[in-house]
């Protein structure tokens, strides 16, 4: 895999994803509400004529919601067929990790994050946790013929 | 200014063809995509050289190769004849059919180029 | 996968830019090479042989083989050399493929298409499968055949004749001998013709609709006047129609046609293979090869629409700044005609992009024998397919969403309702179960497509026993119940039919997400046959823009009825019914009240769209206007109609009316039923293109107290 990462922070916590994946970063200005969807999707937004739907990931991570500010991000990652955008606090910086610094994270952060934190890394004195972003999307196994 | 006619019924094969050779200078490319096009053009107009899959539908390129032969004014017509490898035999056929040169798929583009300026090396006042 | 050399003599030559064209063809290749191993099995069950079409495999596998070998994919290239051995070997002896070949050949032709496709997805491509090409290596040829050549002769002229091979002379004769007639037809190519567009390609190209063509064989001529190439062609046909029509087409005089006739010296007892003498007819998908059809990328035509899609946006907003300046007294005489020019432009350039983008029938169902081969093989049945196309042609974005039902109901058939071939043959029906899919044309903007098979029929009792309900009376009462969601028989379950999709989905498919129907006809012991009605296009539409709960949003002026100005005030409203939302947060359900007003004699339904949509925080502010007493309650209803049943939904006010392109929700975590996709009014923001008519129904469905999907 790729050494570059995006690194974003959601509340306190600082997490990474993988930059290969990320088509765009915009900020975050509300979306179009999708009656009837999870309480997760945040909702539509329109980015460079493509329209993506977006998954808050303060409600994904069981966080209280907040108003966007300023630094507010949507992450549009794509994986697959799949276009998602993943609204965070802050995404700006990008960093250059080996891949040989992930460690996977301790048995009870997979067990209480379901497996959304894939792994983790020492960055300095931060520790940062790797998002697992199919998860994210609930990508199931396709049943193909 | 070098005519060529470029014989192969796939479009991605031709292109590739072409892309090799662009770097002849001032080169003129006609495409043909079946035997039969390319017979229809060759008797329509000159060219200098052209470049010929053996593995075509309707005609096969022998058979292109023999019919080339077999007209006057297309006898000294050099052909490079292009097919992919694994067709034991194509060699002797095609050349005791006529063609000029021979060469097989996958070929690099330095080989292509080389085989064609071979090609129109031989012939007294070409251009290559 | 490596990529090429880029040598500076070379002139930058990259293989990684012409891997797109490779994929492109060898896709092309690889269908019609399905098609053909098709053709060669059925044909072999039925005694006759294939020539024409094992030619037409070693070629494309041999295409392939040297597209892969150029553009490096190693793998392919191994199959590919493989399938072309077997298959230069059958084409050496006539066109017949030894034991078991055909099964081999096309699981080769699936490996290539896996390989191609993470090609396409720019993953790794998996190595070659050693264990098939080793089972292809070792099969044995058949015995070595005559060509039915030299045993018969034609009057077909001798240096003609001698550059057919074995297999054309068997075409040839085996066509004249079935009572076909034979014609040789001579083109000279010349360059006011070529001009002309009569290329010896388009002359080929429409020969080949109206006849056979068993081989185009060129002819030297001493230059001419008449032949200023000194070249002709010489075209054997065989053909069933007029001679007239072909020289019409090619611009020929009669005597460029010669009959050709069998001097047969006896019976054609010489050609072994075939009984009953029928050659196999020229197969559509080669009418389709000469077409001329160019393939392009569905991103491109997507990109183009969402270019499209801009330039309606500023054409809107081009027309209303027309109009306000003209409300402000400016003079707009010679702008007006200009922007409806645009605007009629911007239609046409629509309706061609929306063309290129049309998917023939014959395509979607390409796949499909494939398909029914295979789940005969799995489940021991047998089942025959005869499919019934039409030229007809839809939208891919249709075409993508019809195709897993599609599928989903022939599985069903073959796994569910064809009975096993004992019990066929004591219900005194053919052993081999009959499978007809047929498609038609049912207005500009409808196609149907039905699945009938004439297999044991739906067992109400037992769908009824599943569901826990009473025994439907009605095919229809009997579909409503099959295609409940969750509803699964044990059978359902079995290993083809029973993950992916269900008769639930399917519905959901037709009905909800292409706003077409499906019926069902089903009579027990004799068969069943499915319906499946669909619009031809779903992208863009007129549309109603309207503003409800502060948001905007818009509803196909197609499923409207009228749009209505209400009195809430005057509304009958019956019982207070409320519901404590669901967990899990949907609070698109909580009805206040039940409101009706009277509608041309008829009691219809007000639902206040921003509760149905959950927009509460606006909805409570509303009730508080209304039940305070003060302010109009006069809104804006939009009437729409769901089988026979009106709804009124009243919103806040309605903006205009305007033609807006429909994008569909494709991500599964925005698939929203009443919801069918998103459309720019030119704000930059997305907005919900609303299926009211599937709304209302939704509601219905649930105050029945039906468990909701």
């Amino acid at each position: 895999m790729s050494e570059l990462h995006v690194l974003c922070k959601i509340a306190d916590a600082e997490y990474v994803l993988p930059a290969a994946d990320v088509l765009q970063m915009e900020s975050f200005t509300g979306a179009t509400k999708v009656p009837g969807a999870d309480e997760q999707v945040a909702g539509l937004v329109q980015i460079r004529g493509r329209v993506v739907p977006v998954l808050d990931l303060r409600v994904v991570f069981g966080l209280p919601t907040i108003s966007p500010t300023i630094d507010s991000r949507v992450v549009v990652m794509k994986r697959g067929d799949r276009t998602v955008g993943l609204l965070v606090d802050y995404a700006r910086e990008v960093l250059k990790i080996p891949p040989a610094d992930f460690q996977p994270p301790p048995a009870v952060v997979t067990q209480q994050t379901e497996g959304l934190v894939k792994a983790v890394v020492q960055a300095g004195n931060r520790l940062l946790m790797l998002i697992d972003f199919t998860k994210v999307i609930g990508e199931e196994r396709e049943h193909a013929e | 200014m070098p005519e060529a006619l470029i014989v192969d019924d796939s479009k991605v094969m031709r292109e590739m063809e072409m892309a090799c050779l662009r770097a002849i200078e001032g080169v003129v490319f006609t495409q043909a995509a079946s035997g039969l096009e390319a017979l229809e053009r060759l008797s329509l107009k000159p060219f200098d050289f052209v470049v010929l899959d053996l593995n075509m539908p309707d005609i096969s390129g022998y058979e292109v190769i023999e019919f080339i032969r077999g007209q006057d004014k297309l006898r000294a017509l050099p052909i490079l004849v292009v097919t992919t490898r694994g067709d034991e035999g194509s060699r002797a056929r095609a050349m005791s059919a006529g063609a000029t040169r021979f060469m097989t798929k996958p070929f690099s583009p330095e080989s292509l180029l080389g085989e064609v300026r071979a090609l129109t090396a031989a012939r007294p006042g070409a251009t290559p | 996968m490596t990529s090429g050399q880029s040598g500076s003599q070379g002139g930058g030559f990259d293989s990684a830019d012409f891997v797109a064209g490779f994929i492109t063809e060898a896709e092309e290749h690889l269908a019609l090479a399905n098609a053909n191993l098709l053709s060669v099995e059925d044909a072999a069950a039925k005694g006759q042989s294939t020539p024409r079409q094992v030619r037409e495999l070693f070629r494309s596998l041999h295409t392939i083989k040297g597209l892969a070998a150029m553009v490096g994919v190693e793998p392919i290239v191994e199959v590919a050399h493989a399938m072309e051995s077997v298959l230069r070997e059958a084409d050496a002896s006539a066109g017949r493929l030894p034991v078991g070949a055909v099964e081999l050949l096309l699981n080769g032709v699936r490996a290539i298409e896996h390989r191609v496709k993470a090609l396409e997805k720019r993953q790794a491509v998996p190595a070659a499968p050693t264990k098939l090409i080793d089972a292809l290596s070792t099969l044995r040829p058949s015995a070595p055949r005559d060509g039915a050549g030299d045993g018969e002769q034609t009057t077909l002229a001798p240096e003609i004749w001698s550059k057919l091979s074995g297999a054309e002379r068997s075409q040839l004769v085996q066509g004249l001998s079935a009572g076909r007639r034979g014609l040789a037809f001579e083109f000279i190519p010349t360059p006011a013709l070529a001009a002309a567009g009569l290329s010896i390609t388009a002359v080929r190209e429409r020969v080949a609709e109206r006849a056979e063509i068993v081989k185009v064989v060129p002819r030297s001529l001493p230059t001419s006047e008449r032949s200023p190439g000194g070249l002709a062609f010489v075209l054997v046909l065989l053909t069933d129609g007029a001679d007239a029509a072909l020289a019409e087409v090619t611009a020929a005089t009669p005597d460029a046609f010669t009959p050709v006739t069998l001097v047969a010296r006896h019976a054609p007892a010489a050609a072994p293979v075939v009984e009953g003498g029928a050659v196999e007819d020229e197969l559509p998908e080669d009418a389709l090869r000469h077409r001329g059809v160019v393939r392009v990328e569905i991103t491109r035509l997507d990109e183009a629409l969402e270019r499209l899609s801009a330039l309606v946006v500023t054409q809107f907003r081009l027309g209303r700044a027309v109009a306000a300046m003209r409300v402000a007294g400016g003079d707009v005489r010679a702008l007006a005609p200009i922007v409806t020019e645009n605007g009629r432009q911007l239609r046409d350039l629509r309706a061609s992009i929306m063309r290129a983008r049309m998917v023939s029938v014959s395509e979607l169902l390409e796949r499909i024998p494939l398909i029914v081969r295979g789940l005969g093989r799995s489940t021991g049945k047998v089942a025959r397919l005869a499919l019934e196309t039409s030229r007809a042609e839809l939208d891919k974005a249709v075409a993508e969403r019809i195709f897993p039902a599609l599928v989903h109901l022939v599985r069903n058939a073959v796994d569910h309702a064809l009975e096993p071939p004992a019990e066929r043959r004591a219900a005194g029906k053919p052993e081999t179960g009959l499978l007809t899919i047929s498609c038609r044309e049912l207005s500009d903007s409808q196609l149907e497509l039905t699945v009938s098979d004439d297999g044991a029929g739906v067992d109400a009792a037992a769908v009824a026993r599943r569901a826990g309900a009473p025994i439907p009376t009605t095919d229809e009462a009997l579909l409503e119940l099959l295609t409940r969601p969750g509803l699964s028989t044990k059978e359902e379950v079995s290993t083809t039919s029973g993950r992916g999709v269900g008769m639930d989905v399917v519905k959901r498919i037709a009905v909800d997400e292409l706003r077409g129907e499906l019926t069902m006809r089903t009579k027990r012991g004799q068969g069943t046959t499915f319906s499946l009605r669909i619009p031809l296009s779903i992208t863009i539409v007129d549309a109603f823009s309207f503003v409800c709960g502060d948001e905007t949003f818009v509803v196909p002026v197609a499923m409207v009825e009228e749009i209505q100005e209400i009195d809430l005030g005057l509304t009958t409203r019956g019982p207070d019914r409320r519901r404590a939302p669901r967990p899990g947060g949907d609070r698109r359900r909580t009805a206040r009240a039940t409101e009706m007003i009277q509608r041309r004699g008829q009691a219809v339904p007000v639902l206040r769209l921003e509760e149905v949509l959950g927009l509460t925080s606006a909805a409570e502010d509303r009730s508080a206007v209304e039940s305070g007493g003060g302010g109009s309650a006069r809104r804006k209803a939009i009437v729409v109609r769901r089988h026979g049943e009106a709804f009124a939904f009243a919103v806040d006010r309605m903006l205009g009316q305007q033609e807006v392109v429909v994008r569909p929700l494709e991500d599964r975590l925005v698939r929203v039923h009443g919801i069918s996709g998103t459309t720019d009014l030119g704000d930059g923001r997305p907005t919900l293109v609303l299926d009211l008519a599937a709304l209302g129904g939704r509601l219905v469905r649930d105050s029945t107290g039906a468990p909701p999907p």
